[in-house]
């Protein structure tokens, strides 16, 4: 198998991008992507393209990519895998070079979650992840779908409270600060969140991901090319997704993330690292308690050692596990098909050194993706040492 | 002739001592399976071969209503069925002509909301028709499109309606009247007769309820409009289980504006049987029980025929969400359960029913009950929800 470097990374801004349709981000990822290739890119180099998108919102996905970005002679194939579609389009195209079939390859996410209104939200995302006839009608939203989670983590924890739920926000929202590209850049208090008006129980307003809109591009090449193109590449070293059963009357635990566990499992097996080793990572925290179950799962901590942890100030940047220095979903904001992708984003300058919330040293970092109705995760480990 | 063995009833947990009102999950359908229930808990001898179901407020007008009323009452699919569209006169009507083996059920969704069911069967107590008088005098009116005109004279309807139509029977002295309100019902009775909980096609099984509960029977009137049917019920002892629980304040909640629920009618129908009987599939390999039944075992695999068997009805929480945010075209707030069914192992995901969203707990236990899950694209959608236990079924 030829190892995979990653040459190029970019993103729009995450937010309310009315203003912008997908037509207009994905260039825009595209060209940043591009641009950042540190001895320059010739986007006729691209063989192949995967793109990840949950929700088409303007039209026949692929071929938006193709006829906007310039790539309508080389073969572009959609990836939708719930949330974890980011991260498994970083994993196609990983695959793809690894084969060796292609040498260059393009993965791109995108989503445009304010392309319909925040009302209606929650049931045009809702009908890709139920079941048509026993929970679709339910009204099991994004956020009870997590909070049936995070309610049992809550009541079987011996630690875990809703303070340690808010912790999990103010630090993602004091890291998004330095992160141009964050949707909400403002710090919170704990207090803050406690007084949020209440969403699903036990999550408030602030223990939510906002909507958004946005896309992210990384370019990957084989090992024999990655001096053509950057003398400081960040390399694949390890690829993971993991699945559970769909629905939640048939998950057994739910004080854990099944696919998770799976999807590092296999990961940290490629890259013959364990959770010890990562200097940084980039974790799903759609929902603040995700965030804490992540903990476990991902091995930062043992078993109900979370709450300890997020308190502990452990996973701020400085110090021992950073996790989000982008502010993560909760700040950086959440377009699903481009979340994974971006995080990669964020990986890819930590790791050559070059992000506005730099993790002294980094040279090993972790990106993860929990989706659909909690039934898959998708992980990427990215490392500044060439395997 | 006929004999009555049991009589069910339910009453919804909102409103106040004089009248309640239906919750967001339930409708006529749903309230005439709590008291058919109810009639064949206190009477489960009794094998029930045709249900008839009498209302003014059954939500399918074309067609429709009567599977989840015998999916939700356990019934074979086969069982005989009738929906009559009438009041308390109807009702009577059709008790008086039941067949043994035949449940009758009165539900009303408004204006007071309530449901009973009486239960015929051979050596119950004696219920004989002893007159009728069909007459017209719509006071109040409701088009095929649901628009109410109300004449609002009720002098009129008492003197020219029922009066009238009472003399032309001989003026009977009724023990108890179904389908008048307190002071006209008292007007036509020597000694004060019972109140009734509503005003309906339910009225007459709540008052020959009433009338068992005191073993001497009497005469009863059965009112609707201008309309009016009477019977005697001889004296002795029926089952009467009583679904009704201590009234509750409406909680404060709000319907958010927005499209329809949609519906896949090819889902609906395949989940049909398995969610409106709460029934899962047993592996005829290893035993495991699914729910939602599946084609392929949960546990062991194995793929092909499988048994239905029914679930248990009691369940204990697992975990909960109660979901404050604002939902288009749901009414919030509302909670959603996982609940463990019995000693199973089962899991099945629900809304709360009968108490306030937000106000059960991780540990709690509680009954499942048919309830209205959504209306999806105009399609009542039936499933189950979790009732706390803290409400409890007098018998």
């Amino acid at each position: 198998m030829r190892r995979v470097a990653m040459v190029g990374a970019g993103m729009t801004q995450f937010g309310e991008l009315f203003h912008l349709g997908m037509k207009d981000m994905l260039p825009m990822a595209v060209s940043e992507a591009a641009a950042s290739v540190d001895k320059g890119f010739d986007r006729a180099d691209v063989q192949a393209a995967w793109f990840g998108e949950l929700v088409t919102t303007d039209g026949f996905a692929t071929g938006i990519l193709a006829d906007t970005c310039g790539l309508l002679d080389i073969p572009v194939s959609r990836l939708e895998n719930a949330c974890a579609t980011g991260n498994d389009a970083v994993r196609h195209g990983t695959m793809a070079i690894a084969s060796g079939m292609y040498d260059v390859v393009l993965v791109v996410g995108a989503d445009k979650v304010r392309e319909t209104s925040s009302r209606t939200t929650f049931w045009d995302w809702m009908s890709m992840t139920r079941d048509a006839a026993w929970d679709f009608p339910l009204g099991l939203v994004a956020p009870a779908n997590f909070a049936l989670h995070a309610a049992r983590y809550l009541y079987e924890s011996p630690h875990a409270t809703r303070e340690h739920l808010a912790m999990v926000a103010v630090k993602n929202h004091h890291h998004g600060v330095t992160n141009p590209k964050a949707q909400m850049r403002f710090e919170i208090t704990v207090q803050q969140v406690l007084d949020a008006p209440m969403v699903v129980d036990p999550f408030g307003l602030y223990d939510c991901t906002p909507q958004s809109d946005g896309a992210a591009a990384v370019i990957l090449v084989a090992e024999e090319l990655a001096d053509r193109y950057t003398d400081h590449p960040v390399w694949v070293r390890g690829t993971g997704l993991g699945l559970d059963r769909v629905m939640h009357q048939h998950k057994r635990d739910m004080t854990t993330f099944p696919p998770t566990v799976k999807a590092a499992k296999q990961a940290y097996a490629m890259a013959g690292v364990g959770p010890a080793d990562i200097d940084v990572a980039e974790v799903h925290d759609c929902f603040t308690g995700v965030e804490l179950i992540d903990y476990e799962d991902l091995g930062f901590c043992e078993k109900w050692g979370a709450a300890g942890l997020i308190e502990s100030g452990a996973t701020y940047v400085g110090g021992r596990i950073p996790v989000n220095p982008s502010g993560g979903l909760k700040a950086k904001g959440h377009p699903p098909g481009a979340t994974g992708v971006a995080q990669c984003v964020e990986l890819f300058e930590q790791l050559r050194g070059e992000s506005t919330n730099q993790v002294d040293g980094a040279r090993l970092g972790l990106a993860h993706n929990i989706g659909g109705p909690t039934a898959v995760s998708a992980i990427t480990i990215l490392g500044a040492d060439k395997p | 002739m006929t004999t009555i063995a049991a009589i069910g009833t339910y009453l919804p947990v909102w409103g106040s001592q004089l009248s309640r009102t239906i919750g967001p999950d339930e409708d006529a359908v749903t309230l005439a399976v709590a008291a058919g229930r109810a009639a064949m808990v206190a009477r489960p001898d009794v094998s029930v071969d045709a249900v008839v179901v009498v209302s003014r407020h059954l939500p399918l007008i074309e067609g429709g209503n009567s599977a989840p009323v015998l999916a939700g009452l356990g019934l074979h699919e086969g069982t005989r069925t009738r929906e009559v569209v009438g009041g308390a006169a109807a009702m009577l009507d059709e008790i008086t002509a039941a067949t043994p083996g035949t449940l009758v059920i009165g539900t009303d969704t408004s204006a007071a909301a309530g449901a009973s069911a009486v239960l015929c069967d051979t050596g119950g107590t004696a219920v004989t028709g002893t007159g009728r008088v069909t007459r017209s005098l719509p006071v109040r009116t409701r088009d095929q499109h649901g628009a109410v005109t109300d004449y609002a004279d009720p002098r009129l309807l008492r003197e020219r309606g029922v009066v009238e139509s009472l003399a032309r029977l001989g003026t009977p002295t009724a023990a108890v009247v179904a389908g008048l309100s307190g002071r006209d019902a008292a007007a036509l009775c020597a000694a004060p007769p019972a109140a009734l909980p509503t005003l309906g096609a339910s009225a007459t099984g709540f008052a020959i309820a009433a009338l068992a509960a005191s073993e001497a029977g009497g005469t009863l009137v059965a009112v609707d409009q201008a309309t009016v049917a009477i019977a005697e019920l001889a004296s002795g002892p029926i089952a009467v289980v009583r679904d009704e629980a201590a009234p509750q304040p409406t909680p404060a909640s709000s319907f958010t504006e927005g499209s329809s629920v949609s519906i896949s009618l090819p889902a609906y129908e395949r989940a049909f049987d398995a969610k409106v009987r709460l029934e899962a599939a047993r592996c005829a390999s290893c035993g495991t029980l699914s729910l939602p039944p599946r084609l392929r075992c949960i546990e062991c695999g194995h793929e092909g025929a499988s048994e239905r068997v029914a679930l248990p009805r009691v369940g204990e929480v697992y975990s909960l969400a109660t979901v404050r945010v604002p939902v288009p075209g749901l009414v919030t707030p509302y909670t959603i359960i996982i609940a463990e069914l019995g000693d199973t192992g089962v899991r099945t995901i629900v809304k709360l029913t009968g108490a306030p969203a937000g106000s059960v707990a991780i540990g709690d236990r509680g009954t499942l009950v048919l309830r209205l899950v959504a209306v999806r694209q105009g399609v009542p959608d039936y499933g189950y929800g979790f009732l706390p236990d803290s409400h409890e079924v007098a018998a």
